[in-house]
């Protein structure tokens, strides 16, 4: 220990004690809740719902897509075979081509599934954990957020798994509408803990110039009210909070990652809140 | 510290796993002060660990990755709307103040652990993040700071405050670690 340490921690001697006594202090466990297969099992869940997502989201932009250019291209007289000229636009050669719609479009759900974005992360990038919640749905709710974030659909709402989403695909395609900057970012490790449903959550990972930090958004169902901001709200922490159309709360903060760092986005929160209280 | 070097696909998981599980749940467990929390975030970060494993390149790299993973997990929950933690100024009741320090009995055994994980959740969460680190892990300040993604000299500073804010936690109850500064 160094002088500054010394002075609240004394001499060296004292290490060994302190060691000892954190060693005792979590020396007995109770037995594990969790065994390797329970993590291989959670893992390859996520792996399914995550592709199942992708698949969702992108038949969702390549729908809406294909009908609004069925609308440009075809004008008025067109328009009573909009529907059918959406088919070929979910073709996947299409979304894969180089025409920069549609494919432009599925960028940010090709790099949520370990995408070129996220495979140029470092050697080993913050995932999120595992969230209990049902099989199915995931997709569709994926759907439903690009839906509300073209302006075509109702909120999203709160969301319908037993246990709420801690990284929510559809509240991730309407973040990524409202904050184009953060599309591809890794998502940032998040807890198993089930919280109550009809919440969403989101953290992310960002970076904006050379700052980064974490990203979050929380959606809250009508009725839960968010804690007022408390002496342990890190310092470096910006947040901004707005009713939303469905009768909740969204909460959008920002933190650096360092002390002392600018929090990533600060003074885009006002903006990326208000984006994003109407599609909730 | 185990090292996942020789380790190849799924079945290197599982040795890996094996040989660091109680580990984690440990560093968990001092930095969250519940054994359910601490296995709840213990498992995320080895799902996390498990869907990345494939592309690990640096194997000798996965202890220092986990204690990120699960710091920055558990002092981002501590922090979050519904569960954002309240400091203490003490301890619970486990040992009331001027209490004589404890015997060695195994009652008083517990009781001391009881009380030294009461005091560390009365300590800020980045700064327990630096006393686990270094006292129950073992680490250096330059691994901490790797760890905490900080400058040695705030893992240095955080250190004196956590013990600090540790001791005075404490008051008399825990003796020992009270003269020990």
């Amino acid at each position: 220990m160094d002088e500054q340490e010394r002075d609240a921690g004394g001499a060296g001697g004292s290490d060994a004690r302190l060691a000892a006594a954190f060693r005792d202090a979590a020396a007995h466990p109770p037995p594990a809740g969790f065994d390797a297969g329970d993590v291989v099992a959670a893992s390859r869940r996520i792996t399914r719902r995550r592709r199942s997502a992708l698949a969702g989201g992108a038949l969702a932009v390549l729908a809406v897509a294909g009908v609004g250019t069925a609308g440009l291209v075809g004008g008025p007289e067109a328009a009573p075979t909009s529907s059918a000229a959406s088919a070929p636009a979910a073709d996947g050669r299409r979304a894969a081509g180089p025409d920069g719609g549609p494919a432009a479009g599925s960028a940010p759900d090709a790099a949520r599934a370990g995408g070129p974005a996220q495979q140029a992360a470092p050697e080993l990038a913050p995932v999120p954990a595992p969230v209990p919640q049902p099989p199915d749905g995931t997709g569709a709710d994926a759907a439903a957020g690009d839906a509300a974030a073209a302006g075509g659909g109702p909120p999203l709402g709160p969301g319908t798994a037993a246990c709420a989403d801690r990284q929510d695909p559809a509240l991730r395609a309407l973040l990524e509408r409202a904050l184009p900057e953060v599309a591809g970012a890794p998502e940032a490790a998040v807890t198993t803990e089930c919280r109550p449903a009809g919440e969403r959550g989101l953290a992310l990972e960002v970076r904006e110039g050379s700052t980064s930090g974490l990203l979050s958004v929380t959606y809250l169902p009508p009725g839960r009210a968010v804690d007022p901001p408390g002496v342990a709200e890190p310092p470096a922490a910006v947040a901004r909070t707005a009713a939303t159309a469905s009768g909740g709360t969204v909460v959008v903060a920002s933190r650096a990652g360092r002390a002392g760092d600018p929090s990533p986005f600060a003074d885009r929160l006002d903006a990326v809140v208000a984006r994003l209280a109407p599609q909730l | 510290m185990a090292r996942g070097g020789q380790a190849q696909g799924d079945d290197g998981f599982d040795a890996y796993f094996r040989a660091r599980r109680d580990a984690v749940r440990r560093t968990a467990y001092l930095l969250c002060g519940d054994w359910h929390r601490a296995d709840d975030h213990a498992q995320a970060a080895f799902v996390a660990l498990h869907r990345h494993w494939r592309r690990i390149r640096d194997r000798d790299a996965l202890d220092a990755w986990m204690r990120r993973t699960l710091v920055r997990s558990i002092v981002d929950e501590s922090r979050r709307p519904w569960r954002r933690e309240r400091s203490t100024d003490a301890v619970s009741e486990a040992r009331p103040a001027g209490v004589a320090a404890p015997a060695h009995g195994p009652a008083d055994a517990v009781a001391t652990r009881h009380v030294l994980v009461d005091g560390l959740r009365a300590v800020p969460p980045r700064q327990r993040a630096v006393l686990v680190l270094r006292f129950l892990e073992g680490l250096d300040v330059a691994a901490t700071a790797a760890v905490l993604g900080c400058s040695p000299g705030t893992v240095k500073s955080q250190t004196a405050h956590g013990l600090t804010a540790l001791r005075a936690a404490l008051g008399d109850a825990l003796d020992d670690l009270r003269t020990a500064g």
